[in-house]
């Protein structure tokens, strides 16, 4: 059997392929500015080379003063100028890369098995698309430009340096090979302590939530003091440790940052220029650019180095998108069967959630179309598994599950799904209008259809109680209950008449207030059609055409309901059990 | 910003905070002092005074002895300081969540909390170090070498002077316009954040509806729209920052332009001139960092003004002299509520009498659970007056009350501890043996039994390694262990099996003798052994009340739901013919 998993289009390859073409802009543009933001000091100079000669009374060439005013404002202009589109044009390159990674994302959670959800909090997609996305922002739209301009900068100040007095040049390099030298002093043991940090982040979270979702209980057990500790005791760890560890570092990095700083360049450099001069090795024209020159050195590599913490957490997060992405999605078939006819089988089918402990063994059964299977066992044994293999949350591991004789693998999705139903106890609605809602599977379906379906659901008398009736949104102006959100649900599905239902019985008990409408809604969605029901109240599937006991992942038992109380097996002595629990659960003198 | 932010500082660290910022200022008065002395040595050194060099190089290095100094003890305290802060922060939001009423807590207020405590806490403690100190120094250093400019050469320093008031309104219409745009921007990202959220959640139902269905629309509409506000915000964030940044500029362009003209007239001293010029091109760049960093002021901004609505949420008033109720019954008179838009309750009375078990049913929303709420005090009603033992609850006050009243409500929270911590927290004072016995009488000992570790298993987070009947029972035998005179009780109407459904009605028998019992009631044993029955109409009103019996016998609305729920429990879903 050939099953070949769908090819990523190769426009998504490339994680930054949203950034590409805008790269080369960020890059010129960048060190243009970086460039051109030197000129005006070296005008200065020249501007000094121009003046100095009236000290001494000789006359000012004007014309020379001016186009150096001007040269020197032009390049103000351009330097920033260059250096804002930069930052623009990686801006924007960045919202681009945001919004195409999102969607990306929204593409991937739809190829994605659905059993992928089943074992995921929410939380994982809001991480993905809010946080990780977010923290890849300083790649693009900083570092790139923070990165060029720390080596343009220098370098181009060096080389002038060098050239009009390699000395003063010399000087100047002194407090950039000083910081070389002891960063990586200061980042000693970093990246343990971010690991570190990053757990006592966690651990001061975990406090803080169980002290917030926990706050009604200890309020009225007069418990506070007692949480209130516990929350205590975890900040005061938490900010002792980020307390020991600003301590640890605080020594070198303020010497670092001390030898960075323009006032201590300054004086440094001062100190060789009027050495220098006073020698008489160099005039005062000559040491001026290393002055104006040498200050501007140190800056733009501790702006790069301020980054550093944000570049750990855009890697991190590109690490985690990129795993993300590397999910293998739902195989398609290569050439869809069309099921024909709407029984279901199991063909030996075996399953596992991580590829070692089986909780399916070679399960084999068939549902004949039209007929009722109910599926029985403790929890754990297996029974809402098999039955969500049927809609593909899960594929088998081995052997294989048919409806209407083809392999649920070999069906294309759209219409596996038009095959397939499914109403489960977790109620999946949108915040979108009551109408829109019912008619998620068929966006054609006329006000009519969807008003037949809710009436059969036992949802429309509740419907129209809303102001707004079926154009109510959900969540906003409808606020339902769990029973009233169960038979929108089970309206979807009316509508949706797929002619195999996998079915939760539970469903039916989710809310006792409105228990008598969704059992009704449930019978109206289970008749004629091939229904597999994940059943839990062993009295409600007594009419069965076929029961199946699993136990530890095998079938045990089966039969009808008759057949398996007459045979004094497992079934039997569930069912005893029950009876005599259910009859206690009961009101005296209420017959059944 | 500053006198905010010490508002939530213990005096050690606010001691700490303003030491800290006092050093900041005296290291960039010093460093504005020693760029000035930069004037008279580049001007000794261009007119050839070899002597006068030396002078003011040793002033200048004696100010940056100074400076260094001072940023040392700046740089040092500033660290103890950020920890100092952090602290307080931490302790400042747990006595908020302490104070603020249960009622606050109705709507999940997790994400809230937690993000203030790791984020929020840490930026706004890092704040004055990392931020407030560069933009103190980004002001107050060339404002010194600003004034000190005055006595160089006073036509320049106009010139510098006149670009100041504009410098300072661009600022601020800055940080305003950043902060606008991002308050715009953040409700985007929620929209967005919840759409995908919601269309992972619904990922099997929108598998059966296939590619492009209105889910699709739904959430690509959303991820359009929070892209397009965060264009937004660049085009106003980055116009204001280049709209800064150009200001800046333009003061270095007229101090050159002022500059050029005076050197060409000669009327100025050109040793100094040029000295000026090297100073006003440096200078710039303090400010242009302090512009960058408004941002990052506004962020911790949210965090205080989040602070700030905490401790401005309103209390329940508490009684100067707390009374004593009579007896433990409890009596509604007019009770009108509503959580803030149409009520709930409407002039609603009754009385549970003391001693006996009186069951809530009535359709969802009717207010079931609101009543018992009340009971416990989450809320004041808007109108009307809760008693216990014939005084109005106001009257005895939280504390008689928490001391009063055990809730066993449905939204049981469980602590990440074993399960015999758990129920320990009812009676923190007992042994324990006894704990166990009470826990015994709910039946946690059968859940006891199937956990590895039996009562000192963990119950994992929030409870998770229980089912939810199990952890029903467990709070059952907390409010067993209690031993409070009032039990507020609301069952489960989450899908119980048949053993958990017994369990739990066991363990409401052995906690009704003795005690008054206020239930929302969905099983049908509870409902039919009420002493009374009080049957909600769904308008905020009563519509039947009575015993089972007397109700039953009355043939009305109590009745027909009666038979409903008895029809619904031999429910089959399927009929074999």
């Amino acid at each position: 059997m050939s099953v070949a998993p769908r090819e990523t289009p190769a426009a998504e390859g490339s994680f930054f392929a949203a950034v590409r073409g805008s790269l080369a802009a960020i890059i010129v543009l960048a060190v243009l500015g970086a460039a051109s933001s030197v000129v005006p000091f070296i005008a200065i100079v020249e501007l000094a080379r121009v003046l100095l000669p009236a000290i001494d009374g000789a006359p000012v060439d004007a014309g020379r003063v001016w186009s150096i005013v001007i040269i020197a404002v032009v390049a103000l202009v351009v330097s920033f100028g260059a250096a804002f589109l930069s930052g623009v044009v990686g801006h924007f390159a960045d919202a681009e890369l945001q919004h195409s990674l999102r969607r990306r994302i929204v593409r991937h959670l739809q190829r994605l098995p659905l059993g992928w959800f089943d074992q995921r909090s929410s939380g994982s997609a809001r991480k993905l698309v809010e946080n990780d996305v977010v923290a890849l922002h300083q790649l693009v739209a900083h570092s790139i430009q923070d990165g060029l301009t720390a080596i343009t900068v220098p370098v181009i100040s060096l080389v002038y340096l060098f050239v009009v007095e390699w000395r003063m040049a010399l000087a100047a390099l002194v407090p950039l090979v000083l910081i070389f030298l002891l960063y990586p002093l200061m980042m000693r043991g970093a990246g343990e302590k971010y690991v570190q940090y990053d757990e006592a982040t966690q651990a001061l979270s975990g406090a803080t939530v169980e002290f917030v979702q926990g706050i009604a209980v200890v309020k009225r057990f007069g418990q506070v003091g007692r949480s209130h500790r516990r929350y205590r005791d975890a900040t005061r760890d938490y900010s002792r440790f980020v307390g020991e560890w600003t301590r640890e570092t605080a020594v070198v990095f303020t010497i670092v940052e001390l030898i960075a700083s323009p006032i201590v360049v300054l004086t440094w450099l001062l100190t060789a220029a009027v050495w220098l001069t006073a020698s008489g090795g160099a005039s005062a024209l000559d040491v001026l650019p290393g002055l104006l020159l040498g200050l501007g050195l140190t800056a733009p590599l501790m702006k790069l180095g301020a980054s550093g913490q944000f570049l750990r957490n855009a890697t991190k997060a590109q690490q985690s998108l990129t795993a993300f992405f590397a999910l293998p999605p739902i195989s398609q078939p290569d050439s869809p069967q069309t099921p024909e006819g709407r029984s279901v089988s199991f063909q030996e089918a075996s399953f596992s959630y991580d590829g070692e402990h089986r909780v399916l063994h070679e399960i084999a059964a068939s549902c004949a179309p039209g007929t009722v299977t109910a599926l029985v066992g403790a929890s754990g044994s297996g029974k809402s598994t098999l039955a969500k293999l049927v809609p593909r949350f899960y594929d088998v591991d081995a052997g294989a599950v048919q409806i209407g004789g083809a392999d649920v693998r070999q069906i294309a999705s759209g219409e596996l799904y038009r095959q397939v139903g499914f109403v489960f106890q977790d109620v999946q609605l949108l915040r979108a209008s009551l109408r829109d809602n019912i008619r998620l599977t068929r966006p054609d379906a006329t006000d009519a259809e969807v008003e037949a379906a809710a009436r059969a659901a036992q949802i429309h008398d509740r419907i129209l109680r809303f102001e707004r009736g079926y154009d109510a949104v959900v969540g906003e102006d409808a606020n339902l209950s769990g029973g009233e959100a169960q038979r929108v649900t089970i309206a979807r599905a009316l509508l949706a008449d797929a002619p195999v239902l996998v079915l939760d019985e539970a469903t039916a008990f989710a809310d006792p207030d409105s228990e008598a409408a969704i059992q009704r809604a449930l019978s109206t969605l289970a008749a004629d059609r091939t229904v597999l029901v994940i059943a839990h109240r062993l009295h409600t599937i007594v009419g069965a055409d076929q029961i199946l006991v699993l136990d530890g992942g095998r079938i045990v038992e089966r039969g009808t309901h008759a057949q398996l109380v007459a045979s004094g097996g497992r079934f039997a002595r569930m069912w005893a059990d029950y009876q005599a629990n259910h009859a206690r659960s009961l009101p005296e003198g209420v017959q059944l | 910003m500053i006198r905010r932010l010490l508002h939530y500082c213990s005096p050690r660290a606010r001691r700490l905070v303003i030491a800290e910022l006092s050093f900041v200022v005296v290291a960039a008065l010093l460093q504005g002092i020693a760029f000035l002395l930069l004037v008279p040595l580049l001007r000794s050194l261009f007119v050839g005074d070899v002597d006068g060099s030396w002078g003011w190089l040793i002033a200048v290095v004696a100010a940056a002895v100074g400076y260094v100094i001072a940023s040392w003890f700046a740089s040092q305290i500033g660290m103890e300081a950020s920890t100092a802060v952090l602290d307080s922060l931490l302790e400042r939001l747990g006595d908020s969540v302490v104070s603020l009423p249960v009622s606050w807590y109705t709507t999940d207020r997790t994400g809230l909390i937690a993000g203030l405590a790791t984020q929020g806490a840490m930026f706004v403690s890092t704040m004055p170090y990392a931020i407030l100190r560069q933009i103190l120094a980004g002001f107050v250093a060339p404002g010194t070498v600003l004034v000190g400019m005055y006595f160089f050469d006073w036509r320049l320093a106009l010139a510098m002077t006149v670009m100041v008031p504009i410098i300072v309104i661009g600022y601020r219409w800055l940080s305003r316009s950043i902060g606008r745009g991002d308050k715009a921007h953040a409700v985007a990202v929620d929209e967005a954040s919840n759409r995908v959220v919601e269309f992972a959640r619904a990922q099997p139902a929108l598998r059966t509806a296939g590619e492009g269905s209105i889910a699709d629309r739904l959430v690509a509409e959303a991820l359009e729209d929070q892209h397009n506000q965060y264009r937004g915000l660049l085009i106003t964030g980055g116009s204001a920052i280049a709209l800064f940044a150009g200001l800046v500029q333009l003061s270095v362009t007229v101090l050159l332009v002022v500059g050029a003209f005076l050197a060409i007239g000669g009327t100025v001293d050109i040793a100094t001139l040029i000295a000026l010029l090297v100073l006003g091109v440096r200078f710039n760049e303090p400010i242009v960092t302090a512009g960058d960093l408004g941002g990052g002021v506004a962020v911790a901004k949210t965090t205080i003004d989040r602070l700030d609505e905490l401790a401005a949420v309103p209390r329940l008033p508490e009684p100067e002299h707390p009374a004593t109720p009579a007896d433990f019954g409890i009596e509604f008179q007019g009770v009108t509520f509503g959580y803030g838009g149409d009520p709930v309750l409407r002039d609603l009375s009754f009385t549970a009498p003391a001693g006996g078990m009186t069951a809530i049913v009535g359709p969802s929303g009717s207010g079931k659970t609101t009543i018992t709420k009340l009971i416990a005090r989450f809320y004041d009603p808007e109108a009307g007056t809760v008693l216990i033992g014939g005084v109005p609850v106001p009257e005895l006050g939280t504390d008689v009350i928490e001391r009063a009243v055990a809730p066993v409500f449905q939204d049981v929270y469980l602590f990440d501890d074993t399960v015999l911590n758990n129920v320990w927290i009812g009676g923190p004072d007992l042994s324990r043996e006894e704990v166990i016995a009470a826990a015994t009488r709910a039946r946690v000992d059968e859940i006891v039994a199937r956990l590895p570790g039996g009562w000192d298993a963990r119950v994992g987070e929030g409870g998770s390694n229980l089912s939810g009947g199990e952890r029903q029972r467990v709070s059952i035998a907390r409010a067993l262990l209690k031993d409070a005179p009032i039990v507020l009780l609301d069952e489960a109407t989450s899908a119980l099996d048949i053993g958990n459904e017994i369990a739990i009605g066991d363990a409401i028998d052995s906690i009704r003798t003795g005690r008054t019992l206020v239930v929302v009631a969905h099983r049908l044993q509870t409902i039919m052994t009420a002493d009374r029955i009080i049957m909600l109409d769904g308008d905020g009103g009563i519509r039947e009340s009575g015993s089972h019996t007397e109700l039953l016998a009355a043939g009305g609305a109590y009745a027909h739901y009666w038979r409903e729920r008895v029809d619904a429990a031999g429910w089959q879903l399927t009929h074999h013919d």
